[in-house]
């Protein structure tokens, strides 16, 4: 049985560990939107340790974030349990963070792909919801150098139209 | 020996709610397709208990219960529908409906309320057999769905505070030409946009696509409670927001009947960088044929119209249809 609850803990521990270390930015968000979990990701990225994060709000931490255009999406998540997105094409970046890459990118920041999902505790009620942040700047500078291409392309063609 | 008549367009919900009868109730049991055949049947004096469905071609629910009123036609009417949206239950009580349950139907809560409005008093011990059922998967999908949708447009109901107006799905096997020729109709009207997402769970797995015509994003805002300009950037955020509700509600509800979770891929926009056209030749080798479920979601009092569309992918069908079976059981 103790060696069971051992385990237990051990497990709880690596899980932790993982949250920690994945590449992926994850921030937990109660009603008000303190915040409750700040990864890794996030931390090394922001420069803010979870203890300064910790318990405080969103929006005093990043006063960029439109909160009444955050908490209109959040309501949707709180309310309906549905998931609410954000993409990069929508809005660049959601937190103003550098290119991962900073010298051989060609962004000067990361864009950010945003997921906010429902966590549901044990008593069934929505009391959090979790955000996922998720590098998108090599998608997005394979897309602008593509499009510039073609703008290039075209350019072209209509010159040596004039030309003939 | 006491009538009661079933009116709904879908088969497996008549089946199904014809099972959910009181097994020692000895009734006579009719059956109706839409409000017409309800109505003709009622003249009759087939159905001194009506349950009644609401969302059906022809005459839907609320047209039938207009026509019970007006032509003073004896029956006890029992709503039996999946539009759980407080307001339709509001609306058909006040229809002269005596009573309203959510689909899908459990005998139990069938049973208290037919007790409760004194419809069991007349029962005798004679064993009541259901009819047999013949397997109909179309009708199922369609079912599934319309449950699905109603608790959609309960939550849509419920967070914007306006009645939801619930189409009758439209389930088909489509082929890529049909596809094709659906999206190019998008991206060729200038006046709608759309956005898909992928989702996917237990080997299920397909394609949502939500389609708002331009001119509901004025509406869509002041419903929304967005007081800012609505410009381009203004109307992919409305897009968005519509769409992650409109998919994530009807793809929970429908995993919620099928014992599962879906999980859902990023939204992207339709055709904004790339023209449907190539997205869909692109990926023409890789299947034929897809399941289709259609919906289509109006509000009341604004001029809203809004598209979904579910794509399941052709291999998903066993799965799909394995897990459906239970309501295909006897």
């Amino acid at each position: 049985m103790s060696d069971n609850a051992l385990d237990e803990i051990l497990e709880f521990h690596w899980m932790m560990d993982m949250l920690q270390t994945v590449d992926v930015g994850i921030v937990v968000l109660n009603r008000k939107f303190e915040v409750k979990v700040w990864n890794g990701f996030m931390e090394a990225h922001s420069g803010l340790l979870p203890s300064d994060t910790r318990d405080k709000s969103l929006f005093s931490l990043f006063p960029d974030i439109s909160e009444a255009w955050f908490e209109r999406k959040a309501k949707a998540v709180f309310e309906l349990r549905t998931r609410a997105f954000v993409t990069w094409e929508q809005r660049p970046y959601l937190f103003k963070f550098r290119n991962f890459r900073p010298i051989t990118g060609s962004e000067p920041f990361m864009y950010q792909n945003i997921a906010l999902s429902a966590l549901v505790s044990a008593t069934g009620s929505v009391d959090h919801i979790c955000m996922m942040v998720y590098d998108m700047t090599d998608a997005a500078s394979a897309k602008k150098q593509l499009l510039a291409l073609q703008v290039k392309q075209s350019e072209q063609e209509s010159t040596t139209h004039k030309n003939k | 020996m006491i009538s009661v008549l079933i009116c709904d367009d879908s088969l497996v919900a008549r089946k199904q709610v014809a099972k959910c009868l009181p097994q020692d109730w000895e009734v006579n049991v009719h059956f109706a397709k839409h409000g017409e055949e309800a109505i003709e049947a009622l003249c009759e004096g087939k159905g001194q208990v009506l349950l009644l469905d609401l969302n059906m071609p022809v005459m839907d629910g609320y047209e039938t219960l207009k026509a019970i009123q007006a032509q003073q036609l004896l029956t006890k009417t029992i709503v039996v529908s999946g539009d759980i949206q407080p307001e339709a239950k509001a609306r058909v009580l006040a229809l002269g409906a005596v009573d309203f349950i959510q689909k899908p139907v459990n005998s139990e809560e069938l049973t208290a309320v037919l007790r409760k409005h004194n419809v069991l008093a007349l029962a005798e011990d004679m064993p009541h057999e259901p009819e047999g059922l013949d397997e109909n998967l179309r009708d199922c999908y369609q079912e599934v769905t319309n449950v699905a949708m109603g608790q959609a447009g309960d939550h849509l109901a419920r967070i914007m505070n306006v009645f939801v107006k619930l189409p009758i799905p439209n389930v088909n096997l489509i082929e890529v030409s049909e596809l094709h020729m659906m999206l190019s109709d998008i991206e060729q009207h200038e006046q709608t946009s759309g956005v898909c997402q992928g989702f996917l769970g237990d080997g299920i797995s397909g394609e949502a696509l939500c389609v708002l015509s331009d001119s509901s994003f004025g509406d869509v805002a002041k419903i929304m409670n967005i007081h800012e300009n609505v410009d381009d950037e203004m109307q992919l955020e409305i897009l968005m927001d519509v769409a992650s509700i409109l998919i994530g509600t009807c793809l929970s509800g429908l995993a919620k009947q099928l014992d599962m979770q879906f999980r859902q891929g990023h939204p992207m926009v339709l055709g904004q960088h790339q023209s449907v056209e190539e997205l869909i030749k692109a990926n023409k080798s890789h299947w034929r044929k897809t399941l289709a479920i259609e919906l289509s979601y109006g509000l009341e009092g604004y001029n809203v119209q809004c598209d979904l569309l579910l794509l399941f992918t052709e291999d998903s069908l066993d799965m799909l249809n394995s897990k459906l079976a239970h309501l295909l059981e006897d």
